[in-house]
């Protein structure tokens, strides 16, 4: 039988990226959610989760009943009257496997409409992901779907891989830092041959959901609001990033271009009430390169965390092996909806640059000016791919006739157990 | 809907958007059973070619699978077919309908799958009508039957079908890899034969399940396998189960996903016992912990500001 294209199926806290191997885009994108029926959850009492068990054992006709089949995921969660919305995965990790196990079930059979039993699959795991976690994925993967094969891989290399697309990419390396940033947090994950260099990752608590509500303030502080009906304002200000943000390489330079051409540089939003139909119209304006911004300068937005993003950058590099640090440096990947603004690879890469080149130079002022460096690269690649990198690496990785070989396959799984899973190759570093 | 639906999620999808915003694609994807789809813009971004693939096509277009699609589709169909791939449709986005007819139209593209599979139905049905008509032979002898339909949708699995003058008889031979799933997959059978019981449902088809033993009508085909994982359920259609156009066609819809259904729900049920184990453990620890001696010796003091006074004794 010819093998059908593997799943890749990406989880994330906030979307799930779901497809099939050797596409350029996944097939879905949708929420991380899952509805499930509320009042199951009182009748079982005491406060527990649990559904409820029937009563006595007996006849089994009598308990007949679709409490296993009732349930809805993705955007479909959201509209159903009397079902309780949960979010499976917090922060990357799976939290309540009931909910994944389900989520899993209706994503393969309602939406991709595959059969698992005839397909391999390569989920992902955020780094630092504990060894159990694996475990229990793999269990449910193999003994509730009976899938032929599993490849769980850390989504921070995939997205390495997906910079292979990139043509400025020359050598198919895994070693490099890789920045993701979605809606909820931003992470710093350095990679070395496909190993994530563990101690070194930072996070950064600024990411898109920050970035839509500075510009809701922005725009509430210039009085543009007044016009925006106030439920959809942080769908304008959403539209407003997605559509007319920038990076800009100087602020000061930017503010002088718009107070001298205002006409040439302000952007004219125009939309439409969601419910009454009522049109309206507000000036975006200094908003398009401020909002990104936050990257660069979080001081304009938030008083607790106040390193900017190109440092957090050299920390982790710094932090990190030094026989690696050249190869960190040369090779800085951008993964993640909130690093598609326009020129954010370039800002990154001078403000970076700047604080290397300063460092190389207090260093060769130290050595008495004896020791001459040859400088080091600084590269930030960013590709087209860039929103769905880590599902889009996968699938890279996935569409390879190697990708077989290295993934469990049932056999194994049956014949060591869910511990086979703790391990894999890494996968893709072939030259 | 808690019902599998019969078209096809990403197609629906895809062709909305594309012929809205037409531009340069090239995906491959699957539905039940095998099939393989391949929806790409060959020559230019206005045209899309949608290709399916169906493991048993050669049997569909002997009970007129060809028919179907050209009755469904007529026009879109591509003047030749995509290498590997048996039917290709063509969509040239700048003649779609528009407006609710292109919605209706996304539709029947996205049902591609089962109209294909639907042409052995449809001829049995078709037969069972004409078989009627025909009177009873005088002498008692055995009535006429329709020919039995094999369509082979899986490796190990298959779907017959025979008409005959008062009902068609839909079997579906099952097979189950796994030992907890053919085990599930028994109770369930059983249970759905139980199930028709019930008064609500007596309109149901009657159905049948036998563990092993293939039922009489495909007793005489040779190459059935004999092992304790095969198993048959036997669907009986009467006339009123496809006597208006409309029911014929849900009738079809529904019969056809029969196999992934059972399967997605063997998956759900199994998902479901999960989640009672995993709280019965999480009972079970709880237990545990409450049975755990308390720390044995002297309670620890401390002073007021939590500092321990063990280094002053």
């Amino acid at each position: 039988m010819a093998l059908l294209a593997p799943i890749i199926s990406d989880n994330g806290s906030g979307y799930s990226k779901i497809g099939f191997a050797g596409n350029s885009d996944p097939s879905f994108v949708f929420p991380t959610a899952i509805a499930t029926r509320e009042n199951q959850v009182s009748a079982a009492g005491g406060g527990s989760r649990a559904p409820s068990i029937p009563s006595k054992p007996g006849h089994l006709a009598s308990k007949r009943g679709i409490e296993d089949l009732d349930f809805y995921i993705g955007d479909e969660a959201f509209s159903k009257p009397g079902y309780g919305v949960h979010y499976p995965i917090r922060h990357g990790l799976i939290e309540n496997w009931d909910h994944m196990e389900r989520y899993w079930e209706q994503s393969i059979f309602k939406y991709l409409r595959a059969e698992p039993e005839d397909h391999y699959f390569l989920l992902t795991e955020p780094p630092l992901n504990p060894p159990e976690n694996r475990e229990n994925t793999a269990e449910i993967f193999f003994e509730s779907f009976n899938i032929q094969g599993l490849y769980i891989a850390v989504q921070a290399v995939l997205a390495l891989a997906a910079s292979w697309s990139s043509n400025k990419v020359t050598d198919r390396t895994l070693t490099g830092t890789v920045i993701d940033s979605g809606d909820g947090v931003t992470h710093v994950i350095p990679v070395a041959e496909g190993y994530v260099i563990g101690s070194a990752i930072k996070h950064i608590p600024i990411a898109g959901r920050d970035i839509t509500q500075f510009v809701q303030m922005l725009l509430r502080e210039r009085g543009e609001t007044a016009t925006i009906p106030p439920e959809d304002q942080l769908r304008v200000a959403q539209k407003v990033k997605e559509d007319y943000s920038y990076v800009c390489q100087d602020i000061v330079k930017e503010f002088r271009k718009y107070d001298a051409e205002p006409y040439k540089y302000f952007e004219r939003y125009e939309g439409e009430h969601s419910v009454t139909g009522r049109k309206y119209g507000i000036d975006v304006g200094f908003e398009r390169f401020l909002a990104p911004e936050i990257f660069f300068n979080p001081e304009i937005y938030s008083s607790d965390f106040l390193t900017p993003l190109p440092e957090v950058v050299d920390n982790v590099i710094q932090q990190s092996p030094i026989d690696v640090r050249r190869g960190l440096y040369r090779n800085i990947v951008l993964s993640g909806g909130s690093t598609m603004f326009d020129h954010f690879g370039q800002r990154l890469r001078r403000d970076l640059k700047q604080i290397v080149d300063k460092r190389v130079a207090a260093s060769e002022v130290a050595s008495g000016a004896h020791m001459r460096s040859s400088g080091v690269e600084v590269n930030v690649i960013s590709h087209k791919r860039q929103r769905y990198a880590v599902w889009f690496g996968g699938s890279l990785l996935a569409s390879l006739p190697e990708f077989y070989s290295y993934c469990h396959t049932k056999a194994d799984y049956d014949e060591v157990g869910p511990s086979i899973c703790r391990r894999y190759t890494i996968f893709g570093s072939a030259t | 809907m808690i019902l599998l639906e019969s078209h096809n999620v990403i197609i629906e999808n895809t062709l909305t958007e594309k012929f809205q915003k037409p531009s340069a694609l090239d995906v491959q994807f699957v539905d039940y059973d095998g099939v393989r789809f391949h929806l790409s813009t060959p020559e230019r971004k206005s045209v899309l070619l949608l290709s399916m693939n169906i493991r048993c096509w050669e049997e569909l277009v002997k009970y007129g699978a060809q028919d179907v699609i050209q009755r469904e589709y007529g026009k879109w169909i591509a003047p030749s077919v995509e290498p590997e791939y048996n039917v290709s449709l063509q969509f040239d986005t700048d003649q779609v309908p528009e407006g609710e007819e292109r919605a209706a139209f996304i539709h029947s593209v996205a049902l591609m799958k089962r109209n294909a599979l639907a042409a052995p139905f449809e001829r049995a049905f078709l037969k069972q009508y004409q078989l009627e008509s025909i009177p009873a032979p005088i002498d008692g002898s055995a009535r006429e039957e329709g020919e039995l339909m094999q369509i082979h949708y899986r490796d190990e699995e298959a779907i017959y079908i025979r008409a005959s003058h008062d009902r068609v008889t839909v079997i579906f031979s099952t097979m189950f890899k796994e030992e907890t799933d053919r085990i599930t997959g028994r109770v369930f059978l059983q249970e759905f034969v139980d199930a028709r019981r019930l008064p609500s449902i007596q309109n149901a088809p009657q159905v049948l399940y036998s563990n092993r033993e293939p039922p009489l009508e495909i007793r005489h085909l040779s190459g059935l396998k004999d092992t304790e994982d095969v198993g048959y359920v036997t669907f009986v259609l009467f006339p009123r189960h496809f006597a208006t156009p409309d029911t014929a066609a849900a009738t079809i819809s529904r019969i056809q996903l029969f196999r992934d259904y059972l399967h997605y729900h063997i998956k759900c049920s199994k998902a479901y016992m999960h989640s009672r184990m995993r709280h019965r453990v999480t009972e079970f620890l709880k237990v545990l912990n409450r049975a755990k001696m308390e720390t044995a010796g002297e309670k620890e003091r401390k002073t007021i500001t939590g500092r321990s006074l063990r280094s002053f004794r």
